[in-house]
């Protein structure tokens, strides 16, 4: 049932997202394209997680405005299992723990909610999953122990990509995969999602929210937009990250007519 | 297919109607000894006297009594004023007292049967260094391994003890709980009856564990047994009691469902194969034996109360000859057809009666789903995936290279229902063709009348209710791909699915036409492959036929089956059982396909009560674990003060899990009095409809370098409460003290809750204390998480649930841990939408 190599897209049109009767996006447009990396910026409560949630379908993030397809088909209409399945995948900044649940469980049961009994391969499954834990500078025993619980935050950042690279998602949107990292732990993050980037080739489009310049490093995005109070005020290419990170968000601020 | 040749007649006997004054449900209730109700000084008295205790326990039951008088009831947490201390009879003993038994023959015949049907008798055999029972008031039975007896271990009950043991009862007993603790301990200690004694001398390991069963017979009589443990210097012992329950199933047309969660207006079945409906549904509080009945389909195996009357037709009443020498007669086939089935209590059932199996006749034809729908769906059931590719739906199926004429077959029946020539694409390196179309209305017809995924697929009630000349054609189609067909002994028609549900509705389709199937399981398995890697084979339904067999041990009588019972077994049950009322007069309905009666057993409406005491001492040195499941039917006040004292390095464990009763007040304590002591204190409180569980836990650290670790976990569902009351203490002096609190609540539904009560009275700056409490959460941030990951709501949860009773379940006895997932299962079911 593999998908034959064509294109995907992901449209967010004039996107609006309250949290608690608070507006926080305020009419967001994006595209994203497989194949493609975006890096999305801005400085804290710009909306950069917002947009992510949103996506995704939690319950709290409501859009009250604007649309939100892969592919054409409404993503917003989709419960957050049904998402996923369309190939939406969101790599969480706090990513939650499960205690007693553990990760080979989980990650099993995930991977077989894409796949029959027949279309499921154990052995290539474990092979793969076995490569994947290298990538990501990880050791087997890990597995052993419940979902994220008393991870390091390194840890828990790796484990986002490793159920990212076992799902093997057509869009996926990574929520500060950097943040808390230390300069080790950014570069094995930022390797092993620009290894899985250069392996999916035109498959998989990214959306990687950060603060920082520093993990773009590894990613070479395709494209930059820079997020302020709930729009995006300021695209550009790879370049604007490194002069974001010289002048900082204030300059997009004045330097942006518009821009709230 | 073809039809088996079963044995017919031709009319329906008449079904005599059930004499419904034979039943009664409890043991009958004969006590040797017996109070009348309600509570006094001179009750108090007389319990001591029947006891001929020595003056000290006589005037210490009586301060007890003095200050349970004074004693208001607690004027916080659950409500208790309800209690009417006038209502309960505070003793009640089937045996004289110092009558204990030590062996189970030595016992009256209905005691001895009551614990022989709980099984107690063959687990103390195999799992058991020690057991007591105690039955009401009195403890009917103590026996320990004469291994552990000769190293000095000590576990009788503990009116023995104060007799046989007097210096040491006389140290211990109301110094780790005293009197005056509380409203119930001073209750308990008035007019304590029965519990463990348990004494385990230094250096000595007890090994494998001693077990305490507990059981309320009468009605009204409250238990108030008094536990005490002593691990001496060293030694060790793990200590349990309990018991757990279970749930069965109806079968309701369309669909097996528990029959807890069946409301009120809903269709079932009843044994002429109609359709009714439950006019009113009724739960009601059981503590005592199940009845396992196994036909020879084992994988119709059900349960029922004892009292419960079923359709049967007795072995006896229609065998050839009294025979004795085999372990069933032959039977008279004729006289069999001939003899009308009646209604006997399930306890009364014997191995080789004949279980009756209605043929549904419920029949509506939809002309639309014609002979090529049902030849697709046939084929889905058996191979067929509906999916999504690149965003379009479409129905897939995975044939063996082989199966030419099959998928041939497939083609043109999808070609007739959708239009479309379905693609064919070859899998060589897995000897596969995968077949395979995009459409909309295909997908949508396929997941509503044959569900999804292997483990999912089902039939939908329009397809149970084709005429069975329809249901033939999709038969045909799903046993070309899940069946297989060999020769033993006539030929065999076989079907294969992990799907339960499918298995039962094959049966009953199979019953339609006029063949009986049986249905065995097989159990799920690992199997290690020659590469070392593990494949994990889910538990399988096999629907099973044989056609051209001579001899046929399943009989057809008019419009049902005769299916003879293959085996018999009772097991211990403590919680509720469902029931209903169904319209019209012939008032039965199926479990598992077979025919019973509702049930007939009266239902207690008064309370319980249940009021223990349990001291457990830790020597230095010592390592003690008192490991409790509680599941006590839902009008008993459970109301139980645990504590015990550690002394130098020694370990307490308190494992403590509350399911039942209707008020649970219970906070197992560890009072470190020793440098270095341990305690470690997981609980478990699970609150349903109208149960309130009020639990905790408490670590009082008077010495330095002692740690302790409480656990408590809840869940509140369906309006149960529940509540974590604790408290950490640390006197003054004591430093270097590490003590962590966690207590996480989930509320799976809207309408549990849970409140949380920590309490910390820290007198030493240099402890290490950390606390941390989760409560009131759904879980909603755990369910999106799981759920971005591609799981749906409920598997979500599911997987949750588990893991957050991980850390529990892992602690218990293996079958322990099973009922336990059962249950909390069960009680999701009806839960979570």
């Amino acid at each position: 049932m593999a998908g034959e190599a064509t294109s995907h897209r992901l449209d967010v049109k004039d996107l609006r997202v309250e949290v608690a009767g608070k507006e926080i996006l305020k009419g967001v447009t994006l595209t994203l394209s497989s194949g493609e990396l975006t890096a999305l910026m801005g400085p804290n409560g710009s909306g950069k997680s917002t947009l992510a949630y949103a996506l995704m379908g939690h319950p709290k993030y409501k859009v009250t405005h604007g649309t939100a397809t892969i592919d054409g088909q409404d993503l917003l209409k989709m419960t957050v299992d049904k998402r996923s399945r369309a190939g939406l995948f969101l790599g969480f900044q706090y990513p939650q723990e499960v205690s007693g649940l553990s990760l080979s469980k989980f990650l099993w049961t995930a991977y077989m909610q894409r796949h029959t009994e027949k279309t499921a391969n154990v052995k290539e499954y474990d092979a793969t999953l076995k490569q994947h834990l290298t990538d990501v500078g990880m050791e087997e025993n890990l597995l052993k122990r419940s979902l994220n619980e008393g991870f390091s935050g390194g840890e828990k950042k790796r484990v986002e990509v490793l159920q990212m690279t076992t799902l093997a998602p057509l869009f996926s949107i990574l929520d500060e995969p950097d943040s808390g990292l230390d300069i080790d732990a950014v570069r094995a993050v930022g390797e092993a999602v620009a290894k899985f980037h250069r392996e999916q080739g035109d498959r998989c489009g990214f959306l990687v929210i950060t603060h920082y310049q520093r993990i773009l490093k590894y990613l070479r995005p395709d494209r930059v937009h820079v997020m302020v109070d709930g729009v995006i005020a300021l695209s550009g290419g790879r370049e604007l990250a490194e002069e974001l990170e010289a002048k900082g968000y204030d300059f997009v601020k004045v330097g942006v007519p518009g821009a709230a | 297919m073809e039809l088996a040749e079963a044995p017919m007649s031709t009319s329906t006997p008449e079904i005599t109607p059930l004499d419904y004054t034979r039943y009664d449900f409890k043991d009958p209730e004969t006590y040797r000894l017996r109070i009348p109700k309600g509570l006094s000084r001179e009750v108090v008295e007389q319990i001591s006297k029947f006891k001929d205790e020595p003056a000290w326990m006589r005037e210490y039951r009586l301060r007890a009594y003095d200050h349970f008088v004074e004693r208001p009831v607690p004027d916080w947490g659950p409500k208790l004023d309800e209690i009417d201390f006038d209502a309960y009879t505070y003793y009640a003993n089937p045996l004289l007292e110092g009558e204990t038994k030590r062996k189970w023959e030595d016992l009256p015949a209905d005691i001895k049967n009551t614990f022989e049907k709980l099984g107690i008798p063959k687990a103390e055999r195999e799992f058991f260094g020690g057991v007591g029972a105690q039955y009401d008031s009195g403890t009917v039975y103590h026996k320990i391994r004469e291994d552990l007896a000769a190293k000095g271990v000590i576990f009788t009950d503990t009116d023995t003890a104060v007799k046989e043991h007097p210096d040491l009862v006389r140290k211990y007993f109301g110094k780790v709980v005293p009197y005056n603790d509380n409203k119930f301990s001073a209750l308990n200690s008035a007019v304590w009856s029965g519990g463990s004694f348990v004494y385990i001398p230094p250096g000595v390991d007890a090994g494998i564990p001693l077990q305490a069963y507990f059981r309320i017979n009468a009605k009204n009589v409250g238990q108030f047994e008094r536990t005490l443990i002593i691990a001496d210097k060293g030694a060790k012992v793990h200590y349990l009691e309990g018991c757990l329950p279970v749930g069965e199933e109806v079968l309701v047309g369309d669909e097996l469902a528990p029959i807890e969660t069946l409301a009120e207006g809903r269709a079932v079945l009843n044994s002429d194969g109609r359709e009714t409906t439950i006019e009113k549904t009724m739960v009601r509080p059981f503590d005592g034996e199940l009845i396992g009945i196994t036909p020879v389909s084992v994988g119709n195996a059900f349960q029922l109360t004892p009292e419960h009357p079923v359709l049967c037709v007795p072995r006896e009443k229609v065998q050839v000859s009294r025979r004795t020498t085999r372990q069933l007669t032959d039977v008279d086939t004729r006289k069999l057809l001939a003899t009308p089935p009646e209604f006997v209590p399930a306890g009364e059932l014997r191995p080789g009666d004949f279980l009756h199996y209605p043929i549904n006749r419920t029949e509506h034809d939809v002309p639309e789903i014609d002979s090529a729908a049902l030849t697709v769906l046939g084929y889905y059931l058996a191979e067929g995936c509906v999916q999504k590719i690149n965003g379009c739906e479409a129905v897939t199926f995975t044939f063996n290279i082989a199966e030419t004429e099959y998928v041939e077959r497939l083609s043109v029946a999808i070609h007739a229902m959708t239009g479309k020539h379905p693609w064919r694409i070859p899998q060589p390196e897995k000897h596969a063709v995968s077949v395979g179309v995009y459409s909309k209305e295909l997908y949508a017809f396929c997941l509503t009348h044959a569900g999804k995924l292997a483990g999912g697929k089902r039939l939908s009630k329009t397809l149970m209710e084709l005429p069975p000349s329809k249901q033939r054609v999709l038969l045909e189609a799903y046993y070309e791909g899940d069946g297989n067909v060999y020769e033993r002994s006539g030929t065999v028609h076989r079907a294969m699915t992990i799907s339960r549900q499918l298995a039962f509705q094959v049966q009953e389709l199979q019953a339609r036409q006029g063949v009986y199937a049986t249905i065995n399981v097989r159990e799920p398995f690992d199997e290690t492959m020659p590469d070392g890697r593990t494949i994990s084979h889910r538990r399988m339904y096999i629907v099973y036929h044989q056609v051209g067999k001579r001899f046929q041990a399943v009989r057809r009588s008019g419009n049902a089956f005769l299916v003879p019972i293959r085996r018999i077994d009772r097991t211990p049950y403590r919680g509720n059982v469902h029931n209903f009322h169904v319209a019209g007069n012939n008032n039965t309905y199926l479990v598992k396909g077979f025919s019973v009666h509702n049930c007939t057993a009266p239902i207690y409406s008064t309370d319980s009560l249940h009021a223990a005491v349990v001291e457990v001492v830790a020597e230095p040195y010592a390592k003690l674990r008192y490991t409790t499941i509680q599941n006590w039917s839902k009008n008993v006040y459970n109301l139980v003060t645990k504590r015990a004292v550690a002394y130098e390095n020694a370990l307490v464990e308190w494992v403590d899990g509350n399911m039942g009763s209707k008020i649970t007040m219970k906070y197992p304590s560890v009072y470190l009095r020793g440098r270095g002591s341990r305690a470690d204190i997981l609980s478990v409180a699970f609150a349903s409809e109208g149960q309130i569980i009020d639990s905790g836990a408490k670590a009082v650290h008077s010495a330095p370098d002692t740690s302790s670790k409480i656990i408590a976990k809840s869940i509140a569902i369906r309006g149960g409460q529940t509540s974590y009351r604790g408290l950490l203490h640390v006197a003054p002096g004591a430093t270097g003290v590490k003590a962590a609190v966690r207590c996480d609540a989930l509320l799976p539904d809207e309408t549990g809750r849970s409140d949380t009560y920590p309490y910390n009275e820290i007198h030493e700056e240099d402890a290490t204390i950390t606390h941390e409490a989760v409560v009131g959460k759904i879980g909603e941030e755990q369910i999106f998480y799981l759920m971005s990951r591609g799981l749906n709501e409920s598997d979500a949860i599911h997987l949750i649930l588990m893991g957050f009773l991980a850390e529990f379940a892992k602690e218990l006895p293996v079958d322990y841990a099973l009922e336990l997932n059962r249950l909390i299962q069960l009680e999701m079911a009806g839960a979570v939408g």
